[in-house]
């Protein structure tokens, strides 16, 4: 099935296709484009937008310029002067990243006067920076290293050696994620802009002028932000290294094996990099429809949680009811019996947050073979009017990469700035950029950027979805033009959660009936882990509150950690199975642990918030007696006498293809669109609502240890000590 | 490898290596001959003894080959069947690394097989693995190239097409100090 | 030649010798049990572990000097069980026993004789000093 046919691939015209345009069909509907200007790059002839910088030109053509200061995603500062290039007929050198192009104008990238200005920028860089590269951290992955190399002088200048001569800077403090060695700054001034405008945390900033002049926090703070290890990799220099990975290893040893993050909904792309079977970092990759190329802190530095607490060994209860472990053979044995004895109406599958798609499903066959029908999740989303039935009702159905498209963001319920790091950034990006405003209903959480608080009443969302309400976000709800409407999955769980999604179907529907636009969708729910989408559309039954008031005798939980099914919950004499691979909340009760793997350890599926489905690889093998989830699942299942009908991965998949196609359409996300049945379906439910709208994760140290992996982690737990010292301090 | 393929076949002298298909041990005796000569040049009896006619004849039926659409090396190539059967090889575009802003070792796909357990020798502390395949990472121009390569070796393999193209939106110094915008920036 | 040579009787002589220095009939067929061999010999001297050592010159070289293990240890004896101090008589290396040797050193530092424990409980195992990669999940023990 992943074996395309020869032709299909072949149809793939070169590397740069226009495939990813029209996934985001929304960006060119601005006003018609002015008339393109033709300049010349190295005498290449090249066509672009007036406005656009000599920088980008020359990317066009392929023509690198060197920079430092300059960041595609960041805002242009220019003081670097590193992308110094000569004009023709000017007679100085230009910066290439803040210069406009004009018609006709002619540029020289490698001519001798641009390789001059280079090698004297390269000179007084390197005036004062420490030769520490060989005990620096970012010794391989440098770009000043890279570009003393190809731009820099051959020879050296510098004789002023017995001078008190290279500056030299106190290190700051800004939190236990990054190291700073303030002295190889070279004041590029990339983390300064990362800080205000992609996190929205202005602590950032430079003292001092000249050689004086310092990076930092003025006062000695930690970055309080859910994004700050991607100043580590905007740093072009040592100066910001991560701290959990210092002195850990070299670029060149390291193993990378590109994969998908589960730590948060969105799905984010990553780069695993490992030695001897040992995860030692995980690094972004750019995926320009969901995380850009930033990474949120937990997806980063959470994979030293991949090392503590896992379960190595298949463990079973002895007969004083302490686990202690075992062979894989008596554990199969073990929880074959209790499956196989088990009465069919009594036997209870729960999923967690961070099962994937290939022993979701293995499982719910299982399962049905053994004539049970109640498989859950974890997390809950009601079941009436249209419930799980219509794909589009549980989906970030305008998806990430068009959200900074939007012109007026609602947020219901959600904190996204600690639920989807990414997609708040994505959101921020809009503000700021587009000037997109945001309101909230909801608690008053900090989001980074201004927004609109309509209050944090349920009943404000009714108001809303009627029409009734007087408040100003009606209007400007009423006149956008790409209104989106993000519903937070937190909220479903409470009584009122059924009302509360059908108000939100309802306004978003109202509104995205009147859109000129039709391909635009506003409804977005937003899921609060990675496994739950997949799970709904397997066929999952959310939460297990129904589920447990039957009184299963036999529990399999596969990673479920949450702790919504406890030992009190459940019959006396029950049998607990959990499968996973951390012994946190799920394991401690369990009487049979079957050792899973973890996200870097398998190969297997994951769909995001908005429906992609997105698959990891293998970075490291499984620890001790570990192994693959759905493995297990079919091995058990030889055991128990219900032989599923797959023996490799891709039979799985072919399973998974039967159920939905889009499980297995590995980086595509399709549209959605049974938005009317569903609005229908949720007519009955329109109840009023009084409740209040609350969400889980209110500040940045909630943020840190929400799932097994994250709470086994150290780096994490340091995280959670040093914010909370950061706000008892006085600044 | 056409190339290579005809001429290994219009090179080839005896009869028994003409009965064969193409792909039988005629390459690797040729490539072996150009390499160091460790032995005389076969020569056939056939053709010593040919007439000219009989010549002319044998080198017109030598010189058009047919090639099977579907090329397959798994029988020359030597490669154990577990390294063929199970092995599924990744083809993808190499991703930036974060860390560094130069970009010009990435335009191009490459190849690499799925990854097998690597452990530390106890000795030195090296990386050891038992996978023969596990650094065979092959670069290509285009993924065409990469997936014809895959076919041919039998190895089945899947497309990662990197989601990296995003529209270009002019930047402008200026933005930094527009007094109704907020792009405006608050710090230095 | 006198008559009871002929008839071998200094043989049977010396085989009723044997078993009553061994103790008697069933004593020596314990003995023989335990060590395959009964012989009779002086009583050379005796360590603190309680290992008998005996001479008997009529044996030839090599095989004159033994050791019979402490019968606590029953079938279990190995060549590691004999002291340093012993090792050296019993293997011609002097033919002073150590209580009859005034020269051999004696220091308050000198420590006991261990035997070779592989094999038992007692057996030595090189473990690694360097911290595990993964450290597994150790379950909160329910009952003590």
């Amino acid at each position: 099935m992943l074996r395309q046919p020869l032709s299909r691939a072949l149809t793939l015209s070169s590397p740069v296709r226009a495939a990813p345009l029209a996934a985001r069909p929304y960006a060119a509907q601005a006003p018609p484009p002015p008339e393109k200007v033709e300049v010349f790059i190295d005498d290449k002839p090249v066509h672009v937008l007036p406005g656009t910088t000599i920088l980008q030109a020359a990317a066009l053509v392929g023509v690198e310029i060197p920079r430092f200061c300059y960041h595609e995603r960041l805002a242009v500062a220019g003081n670097c002067r590193m992308c110094l290039v000569e004009i023709e007929r000017s007679p100085k050198p230009a910066a290439a990243c803040a210069m406009p192009v004009m018609k006709g104008m002619r540029v020289k990238t490698n001519s001798d006067l641009t390789k001059k200005a280079r090698e004297g920028v390269m000179e007084f860089l390197l005036v004062n920076h420490p030769l520490d590269c060989p005990i620096c951290d970012q010794g391989g992955e440098c770009d000043l290293q890279d570009q003393s190399m190809a731009f820099g002088s051959d020879r050296s200048r510098f004789t002023d050696i017995h001078f008190s001569g290279k500056r030299a800077v106190e290190d700051k403090d800004v939190g236990p994620l990054i190291k700073t060695i303030m002295t190889r700054c070279i004041h590029c001034t990339r983390c300064i802009r990362f800080a205000s405008e992609v996190a929205g945390v202005d602590d950032f900033g430079t003292t001092g002028r000249g050689s004086d002049m310092q990076v930092g926090t003025y006062v000695e703070k930690m970055f309080l932000s859910e994004l700050s290890g991607n100043i580590i990799d905007l740093c072009p220099v040592g100066a910001l290294t991560s701290k959990p990975y210092s002195f850990a290893a070299r670029p060149w040893e390291t193993r990378r094996i590109d994969s998908v993050d589960v730590l948060d909904p969105l799905g984010s792309n990553i780069v695993i990099a490992t030695r001897t079977n040992e995860v030692l970092r995980i690094l972004p990759r750019t995926n320009e429809e969901i995380n850009e190329e930033w990474l949120s802190d937990k997806s980063r530095f959470a994979c030293d949680g991949l090392k503590r607490q896992r379960l190595v060994t298949p463990m079973m209860t002895d007969s004083r009811g302490n686990l202690t472990p075992v062979e894989w053979e008596d554990a199969m044995v073990a929880a074959a019996r209790a499956l196989r004895d088990c009465p069919p109406g009594k036997l209870l599958a729960v999923a967690g947050d961070l099962a994937d798609a290939e022993s979701l499903v293995a499982l719910k066959d299982l399962v049905n073979r053994l004539g049970s029908d109640s498989t859950c999740t974890e997390q809950y989303f009601p079941l009436d009017g249209a419930g799980i039935d219509l794909r589009s009702s549980y989906l970030c159905n305008t998806k990430i990469a068009n959200v900074e498209d939007a012109d007026f963001v609602l947020l219901i319920g959600t904190n996204t700035r600690f639920e989807a790091p990414l997609l708040n950034a994505r959101i921020r990006k809009a503000f700021i950029h587009k000037d997109t405003d945001v309101a909230l209903i909801g608690p008053k959480v900090d989001l980074t950027y201004e927004y609109i608080h309509v209050g944090d009443s349920a009943s404000a969302v009714k108001d809303l979805a009627t029409g009734s309400s007087s408040h100003e976000v009606m209007k400007r709800l009423e006149a956008a033009k790409r209104p989106v409407v993000i519903l937070g999955a937190d909220q479903l769980k409470t009584p009122e959660g059924a009302a509360i999604l059908a108000y939100t179907q309802e306004l978003a529907l109202r509104l995205q009936d009147k859109l000129e636009d039709k391909k635009w969708k506003v409804l977005n729910v937003l899921q609060r882990t990675a496994s739950q989408v997949a799970a709904l559309d397997i066929g999952y039954q959310p939460g297990v509150g129904a589920a447990l008031q039957a009184g299963p005798q036999v529990v399999y939980l596969l990673g479920a950690d949450s702790g919504v099914v406890s030992r009190d919950q459940l019959p006396k004499g029950a049998t607990v199975i959990y499968q996973g691979h951390h012994g946190d909340a799920g394991a401690a009760i369990a009487d049979i642990v079957l050792p899973g793997a973890a996200y870097t350890e398998k190969r297997a599926t994951y769909v995001n918030a908005e429906g992609r489905a997105q698959q990891t690889l293998v970075a490291v093998t499984p620890p001790g007696k570990a192994r693959e989830d759905w493995k297990i699942i079919r091995a058990l299942s030889e055991v128990v006498g219900q032989r599923l009908p797959y023996d490799t991965l891709d039979e799985v998949r072919d399973r998974l293809s039967e159920i939905s196609p889009a499980l297995v359409t590995y980086g595509d996300v399709q549209d959605n669109n049974y938005f009317a049945q569903a609005r229908s379906l949720a007519q009955s439910l329109q109840k009023p609502v009084s409740g209040k709208v609350d969400v889980q994760l209110k500040k940045l140290e909630d943020f840190f240890m929400t799932d097994p992996i994250s709470r086994a982690s150290p780096t994490m737990a340091k995280c959670v000590q040093a914010v909370i010292k950061q706000k008892s301090s006085k600044y | 490898m056409f190339q290579v393929i005809s001429r290994a076949a219009r090179l080839s002298r005896t009869p028994l290596s003409r009965s064969l298909p193409a792909f039988s041990t005629t390459s690797q005796i040729n490539g072996r001959d150009q390499l160091g000569r460790h032995e005389a040049p076969m020569i056939d009896n056939d053709v010593v003894v040919a007439s000219p006619d009989e010549k002319q004849q044998k080198s017109v039926l030598e010189s058009t080959i047919s090639v099977p659409v579907k090329v397959d090396l798994t029988p020359v190539s030597g490669v154990p069947e577990e390294h063929i059967k199970p092995r599924r090889v990744r083809i993808y575009q190499p991703p930036k690394n974060a860390m560094q802003s130069g970009t010009n070792n990435i335009h191009h796909w490459e190849m690499e097989f799925d990854n097998r357990q690597r452990w530390e020798n106890p000795l030195m502390g090296w990386t050891s693995t038992g996978d023969p395949l596990s650094n065979m990472k092959v670069a290509f121009r285009s993924p065409e190239e990469a997936i014809e390569h895959c076919e041919k070796n039998g190895w089945s393999w899947f497309l990662d097409v990197p989601k990296i193209e995003k529209p270009v939106r002019p930047k402008n110094y200026g933005l930094n100090f527009s007094w109704n915008r907020r792009t405006r920036v608050s710090t230095k | 030649m006198s008559l009871g040579k002929i008839f071998a009787l200094d043989k049977v002589a010396t085989f009723f010798n044997i078993i009553r220095q061994n103790g008697g009939i069933r004593a020596s067929l314990y003995k023989l049990y335990r060590q395959d061999e009964l012989k009779d010999g002086t009583l050379v001297g005796e360590d603190k572990y309680g290992n008998k050592y005996f001479e008997n010159p009529r044996f030839f070289y090599g095989r004159n000097r033994w050791v019979e293990y402490n019968d606590k240890a029953y079938l279990n004896y190995d060549g590691s069980q004999v002291p340093a101090e012993w090792f050296g008589w019993l293997h011609y290396k002097t033919d002073l026993p150590p209580h009859k040797d005034p020269s051999r050193p004696k220091y308050k530092w000198m420590a006991d004789f261990t035997e070779n424990m592989s094999g038992t409980t007692g057996q030595y195992v090189p473990y690694s000093t360097t911290r595990a990669k993964v450290e597994p999940w150790v379950p909160k023990s329910k009952s003590s």
